[in-house]
């Protein structure tokens, strides 16, 4: 009987219903030619401008979207409910709760008596899941009477050392170099500003043992095993025959002091120490700690070189544009926050190596505001090179100078398995290290990170000498530029071809390109 | 002082071992009072030039310990200075350690950004506060509960086997091999009487890989079967299910606290003991805090770690570094009430010791395994124990095993205790005492690339199962041992 009843409804409201069907269908065939309209002439973002669309599909700022396709039996049986109660379900609302089929199948099922009650408590779950002011924390308090509030940051004044001019402090006992203290690529170690513009200082290496990662955790000791294995970074590179020891002068700057129960405290130290290093002049090279550190860098780099006018390639498994979080930050949000601030345009930002399981919406909001993604489904379908090339375009196009963020889990876990959340399918060394050495000697690198080495996950000392291994890479792209060599894709024709015969018939084409000039040094790798 | 800590003492019995508890106690007492002012003098007498305000700062040894100088490191410091170079450098150290404490108003005077664009984190190194983002869509969404009201299938309320199989090892891994309860109603339906659950947070101050704690130990042998110490099959004795697992905020202890509390206390009201495996120690104050909630302050907490968890006034109000202290303060538990077994680790310094004491924890190092003898002080801590308050809880950190035992732990420190001595006095305290609650606390699973120390976390909540089994059975005597294990028979 109840369901006969139920049935003639439908029909009737079938009936009913068909013109406002009909009209709604028009408007959202209005609204598909609206939204394609408005995706063609995409507004380029200003400059030190907050994007237009930052917040189109940010969980808790996008528009909501009221239900759409409600059958028409559940219509009726929303329909006769109070009416604040059935705006409350049309509105979308409900999907903070629950599927929308699940809930018009629940709706249908319910005896008309049980119907109301369903709905309040699917109101009541909507209740508890929306921030309230007043009920909800939305700050976490810290205590303000520890003795010890600032400890965790508090610089160690320079006058308690023995007196000493500023500069680099060589740590070698010995005429040969060599110090036992490990430091990142066996480099002296500057304290200050002070020493860094004393000892003209090229690159500061500094560490950041940010650990807040979502997967397994160790960044914290990222720069404490790129530290002590030293492999890797010191030499003459083959393929350009450039030793960048010989060339920069390189520093170890430490770490920088951080709060490992904050993100939020710890990337604002982390902020000031990058800043407090480019504003020498001088390139910061960050060693990380977990990725949450790209905003601390990019926007340090912004703060010294102006808001727009950096570019990012950020090398990545994941697209790290999570919004819309109870935390402003974390290891998947940091280019979200980076853009949300002005730091540095979607135009500007080129994203490298993408594979991890990201729904499709991220990369429509990503094409909607203008950013340059590549994932490894392009680099199935056009080949590694010229994926590359086309990145190497897209970093100098724009932008004055360039920042490099490079988290190891883009290469494959074959090459990298420390790492705290590795995807498969991922680069390997021999991609790796001439995008890296090519946009650190093509582009005005101005910045570069190793990010999200997690030692432990690697039994052995693999993702620890590829980490050193890119770092050496980009290291010799900036020695390259600083020697002259930004030819794209220069390759030492000394180290690529014996010369004893003419087998590949070149010979005769093109005089050898210049060699760089003072690497007759000693300072090759053991 | 050393009165009250030889009347607390349960090794009154013999004159030699009061003589030596006397002797501990005085040798302590001499450790860091006296000395100190002594160098202080010294120091301000071979620089007479000291302002008064420089040697008050420098006779306090607290103001050293922040740059790791005594007086005699300071006193090289300075000898080869001249005037200006000594006060240049007493003043650094002055305004460095005045630096120190929040500095109010520190976080206001910024710059308004030009261009006017909210940078929200701008002065978190500096703020009383952490901000979050209130804007965020469905801000509670990941602690709020599904009401079985929108279940697409319905069922009754009741622990459901997740075995195919008469006879299964494999399968679905849960806690013990044990039927999943979802909801508090399913753990009421099925009178559980133990309910495990996982509270993944791994936020440790050590390595941090005790999120994975619960997946690993769900996969891992060792929490089933026959015990042979007990001669009871805990898993045939009692009712247990797996609770699955409670939400976590991974980057905040503090955001944890409300809610595990409040799980726990769901499970405590549903009847069970909770057995909680973490997540690293910060857990413990909501675990305990729940069973004061429940039960009232009147409880008994028996606590092993090599570390003691009772730091105070850092800047954080929550981490793995403060539970013990916290709840005390919070009047959450009675300082008396509370039994430590196997501290250890280097941040039990001489201050914490003398904290410790003014609480009247009952505190048992290494260092007094080492003058006494393990069976002397497992005797000595069971006696406690039985003199605690009716209700126990057992709050179990990998780290007081030996890191030969248990390397996934993510504090660990040499010189623990062996598996045979852990199971035996876990059993022991679950037969003997009325034990509410257990908790398996930050094993950090990828510290170990075997399987050891999951499967020996495993048989230690195993011992406790045991010990609870028997209870029920009506054995109350910790010292009793299965006799068909025992004796073969024969002789």
């Amino acid at each position: 009987m109840k369901l006969l009843t139920r049935i003639g409804i439908a029909v009737l409201t079938t009936l009913l219903v068909i013109p406002f069907s009909l009209s709604a269908q028009e408007n959202e065939a209005e609204a598909a030619e609206e939204s394609a309209e408005s995706v063609e002439p995409r507004v380029p973002t200003e400059p030190g401008q907050v994007p237009a669309d930052i917040d189109a599909a940010t969980p808790g700022l996008m528009p909501l979207e009221p239900l759409e396709d409600i059958p028409d039996d559940v219509l009726v049986i929303i329909d006769a409910l109070p009416d604040d109660k059935a705006e409350f379900v049309k509105s979308g609302r409900t999907g903070a709760v629950l599927d929308k089929d699940l809930m018009f199948k629940q709706l249908l099922e319910a005896p008309a008596d049980a119907v109301e009650a369903y709905v309040d408590a699917i109101m009541s779950v909507y209740d508890q899941v929306q921030y309230q002011q007043g009920r909800d924390v939305d700050q976490i308090e810290l205590n303000t009477h520890s003795p010890d509030f600032n400890s965790w940051r508090l610089r160690r004044p320079q006058v308690l050392n023995p007196e000493r001019e500023p500069g680099p402090i060589s740590l070698g006992r010995y005429l040969g170099g060599g110090s036992g203290i490990p430091t990142f690529a066996g480099s002296p170690v500057a304290l200050t500003p002070e020493d860094l513009t004393a000892g003209e200082v090229d690159v500061a290496i500094v560490g950041a043992p940010l650990d807040m990662g979502s997967g397994w955790r160790d960044a914290v000791h990222g720069p404490r095993a790129m530290r002590t294995l030293g492999r890797g970074t010191g030499g003459t590179d083959v393929a350009t025959m450039v030793n960048p020891g010989n060339v920069l002068n390189i520093v170890d700057y430490g770490d920088v002091a951080i709060d490992q129960l904050s993100t939020e405290r710890s990337v604002q130290e982390v902020r000031s120490v990058v800043r407090e290093i480019a504003a020498t002049g001088a390139i910061p090279m960050i060693i990380g700690g977990d990725h949450s550190l790209e905003y601390p860098n990019v926007a340090a780099l912004a703060d010294v070189y102006g808001k727009g006018k950096v570019g990012v390639v950020h090398f990545d498994a994941h697209l790290d544009t999570g919004r819309g979080r109870v935390h402003l930050l974390d290891h998947g949000q940091p280019i979200y926050r980076v853009m949300k601030e002005a730091h540095v345009r979607p135009e500007d930002y080129i994203q490298v190596g993408l594979r991890a399981h990201y729904a499709k919406s991220y990369y429509e909001w990503q094409q909607q505001i203008g950013m340059n993604y590549h994932t490894m489904a392009e680099v199935e379908r056009r080949g590694w090179n010229a994926v590359m090339e086309r990145v190497l375009q897209e970093a100098t196009q724009n932008t004055e100078y360039l920042y490099v963020s490079f988290d190891v889990d883009v290469l494959d876990p074959a090459f990298e398995s420390g790492t705290g959340t590795p995807v498969s399918g991922g680069l390997t060394m021999r991609e790796a290290i001439p995008i890296i050495r090519r946009l650190c000697a093509e582009a005005n690198l101005v910045g570069f990170d190793i990010v999200e080495l997690a030692p432990q996950l690697d039994t052995g000392y693999r993702s620890a000498l590829n980490a050193n291994s890119l770092l050496f890479a980009c290291l010799t792209g900036v020695a390259m530029r600083k020697e002259g060599i930004t030819e794209p894709g220069f390759i030492s024709e000394l180290s690529s071809e014996h010369g004893q015969t003419d087998y590949y018939g070149d010979a005769s084409e093109s005089a050898s390109a210049d060699e760089p000039s003072d690497n007759e040094s000693n300072g090759e790798e053991d | 002082m050393s009165s009250s800590v030889i009347k607390s003492n349960p090794f009154r019995s013999g004159p030699a071992l009061c003589l030596l508890a006397v002797l501990l106690a005085s040798g302590s007492s001499t450790v860091s009072v006296a000395q100190p002012a002594a160098r202080a003098t010294s120091l301000s007498s071979q620089f007479p030039d000291l302002t008064a305000a420089q040697a008050d700062f420098l006779s306090n040894q607290d103001n050293l310990n922040q740059f790791g100088l005594t007086p005699g490191k300071v006193a090289v410091q300075l000898a080869g200075r001249d005037s200006d170079g000594i006060n240049a450098y007493i003043n650094a150290l002055m305004e460095t350690a005045a630096a120190a404490p929040f500095q109010p108003g520190q976080d206001a005077a910024r710059p308004v950004r030009a261009n006017g664009i909210e940078e929200p984190l701008d002065v978190t190194a500096d703020a009383a506060v952490i901000p979050l983002n209130p804007d965020a869509g469905n801000y509670n969404r990941s602690r709020v509960l599904k009401p079985a009201i929108f279940d697409e299938y319905k069922r009754e309320p009741g622990p459901i086997n997740l075995h195919r199989y008469v006879t299964e090892v494999g399968g679905i891994p849960t806690f013990a091999n044990a039927p999943v309860a979802v909801r508090k109603e399913d753990l009421i339906a099925g009178q559980i009487e133990v309910a495990f659950v996982g509270a993944p947070v791994g936020l440790s101050s050590g390595w941090r890989d005790s999120q994975h704690a619960p997946q690993t130990l769900r996969g891992m042998y060792g929490l089933t079967g026959f015990d042979s110490y007990g001669g009871v099959d805990p898993n045939l004795e009692l009712r247990i299910a797996d609770f699955g697992d409670i939400s976590i905020d991974d980057l905040s202890p503090e955001l944890n606290m409300p809610h595990v509390r409040e799980q726990v206390g769901e499970m405590l009201d549903a009847g069970t003991i909770p057995f909680v495996v973490g997540g690293d120690h910060s857990l413990m104050y909501a675990t305990v805090a729940a069973m004061s909630d429940y039960y009232g302050n009147d409880i008994g907490v028996v606590h092993l770690d090599a570390h003691h968890r009772a730091e105070r006034n850092l800047d954080h109000y929550f981490s793995d570094r403060v539970p013990v202290s916290r709840l005390i303060l919070d009047d959450l538990l009675q300082g008396e009430n509370l039994i430590q077994l196997g501290l250890r680790g280097a941040d039990l310094d001489a201050a914490e010791y003398a904290w410790l004491q003014s609480q009247q924890v009952h505190y048992h190092t290494m260092a007094q395994v080492e003058a006494r003898g393990w069976n002397t002080v497992l005797d000595a801590l069971l006696a406690e124990a039985r003199a605690l308050p009716d209700r126990v809880y057992i709050s179990f950190d990998m780290s007081v095993l030996d890191p030969a035992f248990a390397p996934a732990a993510g504090r660990p420190v040499p010189g623990g205790l062996t598996t045979r001595e852990a199971q035996s006095v876990i059993r022991r305290l679950c037969t003997e005492n009325d034990v509410v609650g257990f908790e398996m606390l930050d094993v950090a699973p990828y510290l170990d690339v075997s399987y050891q120390s999951a499967m020996t976390a495993n048989h230690i909540m195993h011992a406790c199962l045991t010990g609870i089994a028997l209870r029920k059975q009506g054995v109350i005597d910790g010292n009793y041992l299965f006799p068909d294990a025992v004796n073969n028979g024969i002789d």
